[in-house]
């Protein structure tokens, strides 16, 4: 088996084994399904409310992408900034790094006060928990930049702003797609806490719903499709930065 | 940022540098403040360099070596003194010098033409008159690495190079704009000896076509004999000027010269002339 395929079928294989234990163990402990369903149960029921678990993953989805975005272009212009300019890493870090150590989900009461029950609470809920890693990234890839690189280009004539442009950027790329599939991970996590207090619409709802019904199979149905597109956007985002990024690895 | 950089301010009277003196250093002293600490690495460095000539500096670690390149090349600002290149005050970052360093900092994203390129685009960019037509580039990247012994490489990723053929690269990166003045810092330090040799040589050669002025950092002692046609040995810090030698082996010089009585007898007097000042250091 060539290497890539067994890191492929590895996780499976367990995958599928604790699954298999799991629906063995439930009746052979006369487990109440109420406490905790079969996954045989569990997927009965989504297929069963596949319509709505669709309509609202789809809500997750789109709060989770809107609040990503958000953060991506607010996280790159502060890493910018903080990397190319001496004064705006010392006023600002601290800042960033004092915010970043507030628990956000402290922070969705506040948002729900101002704005109300819905989708607005999740997507900032979501931005506030994605800036922090890409700032970080890009802020680090530009003040690591090699001294003599920025020599060779000064001795030319090349002002700040070439070498920014010429030797920043591209340089901080690889750090830059690196920190998406953590932000977009984080992202996710916050639309969903946002979603399980206050909210109408979304995965995080329908769980806190099916939980407030005792309806354990769809909460358990719900945490499936979490699952199941925490890994998927996890996985498009490293995909995509392998796929820029080859010069990095190839090293 | 087009701005003037180099202009003579009225309190610095500079005597009149004849035309033959590319670069005039004045009574120059370097401080760095770290954290408040100040630590003397030049103190009152005196010289001048003919134009089409390389100089070399050798001395002990840590004897400023380096931050008088990077004051010759406007990096940094003398704390006192001044120099002057083509008899303007140095005010800020030159725009006619190539570098090249011990490490080749070549960007892994771009193949070695684009490389090599980077200083072209730069100048077209700031509407440079020295930037060649657009149509020359190609051309005079493949020629000039064709000299380093690289030819055919162009489109080659910086990671399938050895570090001795980086270094080249380097090298070529420093000269494909035709600067009129080349800085290096100990750019030879890493490659194997024969190697190394061989990059001597190739400098002899592009020196004697291109009449650049060199100004050479090595801890080589060989290497300062045989592409310098005066060598400058620096005492320990702060870094002054110890001993002045002229090296008078005829051009073009072969390695064989190095072995000549009048070579290995200069290299043991510097090598007297060091030692000392790094035993103070230790
Ligand atoms: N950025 C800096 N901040 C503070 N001190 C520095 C800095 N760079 C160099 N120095 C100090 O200045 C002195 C001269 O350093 P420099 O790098 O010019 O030496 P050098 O002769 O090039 O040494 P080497 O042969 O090891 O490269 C040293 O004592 C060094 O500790
Ligand atoms: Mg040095």
């Amino acid at each position: 088996m060539s290497p890539h395929l067994r890191r492929l079928v590895l996780p499976l294989v367990v995958f599928g084994g604790l699954v298999l234990v799991w629906e063995m163990a439930v009746p052979a402990l006369r487990i109440q399904q109420i406490v905790l369903p079969a996954p045989s149960g569990v997927v009965r029921t989504m297929v069963q409310t596949a319509g709505p678990i669709a309509f609202h993953a789809r809500h997750t989805l789109v709060t989770t992408l809107i609040g990503f975005a958000a953060a991506v272009g607010l996280g790159l212009l502060l890493g910018f900034l903080i990397g190319a300019s001496a004064t705006a890493n010392d006023a600002l870090y601290p800042l960033l790094v004092g915010f970043n150590s507030i628990p956000k989900a402290a922070v969705v009461p506040m948002l729900v006060m101002w704005f109300g029950i819905g989708a607005v609470p999740a997507v900032l809920t979501a931005f506030l928990l994605a800036f922090f890693p890409v700032a970080v990234n890009v802020a680090l890839g530009l003040a690591t930049l090699e001294a003599e690189l920025r020599d060779v280009l000064r001795v030319l004539g090349a002002s700040r702003w070439q070498v920014f442009r010429k030797v920043g950027v591209p340089r901080t790329m690889p750090l830059f797609f690196a920190s998406l599939k953590v932000a977009v991970s984080s992202a996710f996590v916050g639309s969903v806490i946002s979603e399980t207090v206050a909210s109408n619409a979304g995965i995080g709802y329908l769980m806190a719903v099916a939980a407030s019904d005792f309806n354990t199979r769809l909460a358990f149905g719900g945490l499936f499709v979490l699952a199941a597109m925490g890994v998927a956007l996890y996985g498009v985002f490293a995909a995509i930065e392998r796929r820029i990024t080859a010069w990095a690895y190839a090293e | 940022m087009g701005e003037e950089r180099r202009c003579a301010p009225p309190h610095v009277h500079l005597n009149p540098p004849g035309a033959q003196t590319a670069v005039a250093i004045r009574d120059v002293s370097y401080d760095y403040v770290t954290n408040g600490r100040v630590t003397r690495a030049l103190a009152r460095v005196s010289l001048e360099i003919e134009r089409g000539t390389t100089v070399a500096f050798v001395g002990p670690s840590g004897c400023g070596k380096s931050t008088l390149l990077k004051l010759i090349a406007g990096l940094v600002r003398p704390t006192e003194g001044a120099i002057a290149v083509d008899g303007l005050t140095v005010a800020g970052p030159l725009k006619n010098v190539g570098m090249a360093f011990q490490n080749p900092v070549l960007l892994p994203w771009r193949t070695v033409l684009d490389n090599l390129l980077l200083p072209l685009e730069i100048l077209r960019e700031n509407q440079d008159p020295r930037a060649p037509a657009r149509a020359l580039w190609g051309e005079r990247a493949s020629a000039l690495l064709g000299t380093v012994g690289l030819a055919g490489a162009e489109h080659r990723q910086p990671r399938e190079l050895s570090g001795g053929m980086r270094q080249r690269v380097s090298l070529c990166r420093a000269l494909i704009h035709e600067p009129a003045l080349l800085l290096l810092d100990e750019p030879f330090a890493s490659l194997d000896a024969f190697t190394r040799e061989e990059m001597w040589e190739l400098h002899q050669q592009l020196r004697l076509q291109r009449e650049f002025t060199g100004v050479l950092v090595t801890h080589d002692l060989r290497e300062a004999v045989f592409l310098a046609q005066t060598i400058y040995v620096m005492s320990a810090s702060p870094g002054r000027i110890a001993h002045v030698h002229r090296v008078s082996l005829r051009a073009p010089r072969t390695l064989e010269q190095l072995y000549s009585a009048e070579a290995t007898a200069l290299i043991r007097d510097m090598r007297e002339q060091i030692r000392p000042s790094r035993r103070a250091v230790a």
